[in-house]
């Protein structure tokens, strides 16, 4: 079982949260025009990464905030944790 | 609104479970609690207003994580970023919250209802929790607070007191039955006297 620090409540079990994919996908900017291969490429595709990889999880069972989680896929280390709307460097 | 509380033809009173030639006071006591009006408070992310300068029945709106503000009638828990639950013991009008909580700021919405609350007291009542709950209860005391899970279902701890450990459950009033099945399934190991 992965514990996952949440931001805002502190050392959590991942029981308590849920996965919600690549933090790293930005959507198209609005009303720009984009191209429907660019727009499937938002909706579905998606990289496998293997190693470090940015990710959103939601504090479901918590306090319900979204937030950022550096994570290696590979061995499941967690790196650091951010809120949602933090910059990250 | 129903009158008829959540756990009203679940809950069963007398002695449960590894009681014999136990003394009372080393039991663990369960029981419903009923008739708190409880209302969340929400901010809106638009709003500037600094709500640490707020006052419930003279009690400060807390933004640190976990923590409860209380007095006698009243406690404040934190339930995440701008959300707060206000718990009031006491039968009472929600006026001073619809006055000092402006509509185009906050989200005030009365979920008295709509919550079954289990009370745990008991030296073991840690030890019940831990067995549902993945929370490290070690570092758990009075006046704090927090939502997890409790076999998959989602709760909030409220500790109310530390001598002996007393917790107040709340879950989804439609989870009511089942929390209640699962705490006392926990709490046989120990005996409990339902109350």
């Amino acid at each position: 079982m992965l514990h996952i620090k949440c931001p805002y409540c502190g050392m959590r079990s991942q029981n308590e949260f849920s996965y919600g994919g690549d933090a790293s996908v930005k959507r198209p900017e609005l009303n720009k025009e984009i191209s429907d291969q660019e727009w499937d490429s938002f909706v579905y595709n998606r990289k496998s990464l293997r190693g470090k990889h940015l990710e959103l999880w939601q504090h479901l069972s918590g306090c319900r905030q979204w937030i950022k989680v550096e994570r290696d896929t590979a061995t499941h280390e967690i790196f650091n944790t951010h809120k949602a709307d933090e910059e990250i460097s | 609104m129903s009158s008829i509380s959540a756990l009203e033809n679940i809950h069963q009173k007398g002695k449960f479970g590894d009681c014999e030639e136990k003394n009372e006071n080393n039991l663990i006591k369960i029981s419903e609690i009923k008739n708190l009006l409880i209302t969340q408070i929400v901010q809106f992310k638009s709003s500037n207003v600094v709500c640490e300068e707020i006052k419930i029945d003279n009690l400060n709106l807390s933004s640190k994580p976990l923590s409860v503000v209380n007095n006698e009638n009243t406690r404040i828990l934190w339930n995440g970023p701008r959300n707060w639950l206000v718990i009031k013991s006491k039968k009472e009008t929600f006026t001073e919250i619809d006055e000092k909580f402006k509509e185009d700021d906050f989200a005030v919405t009365d979920i008295s209802h709509s919550k079954s609350i289990i009370e745990l007291e008991g030296d073991q009542a840690k030890e019940v929790l831990k067995k549902g709950c993945p929370f490290n209860f070690n570092e758990f005391y009075k006046n704090n607070c927090l939502n997890s899970t409790f076999n998959g279902m989602s709760i909030i701890v409220d500790m109310i007191n530390d001598n002996p450990d007393t917790f107040r459950i709340f879950a989804l009033r439609s989870f009511g039955e089942s929390l209640y099945h699962s705490i006392t399934d926990s709490s046989l190991e120990f005996g409990y006297i339902g109350k």
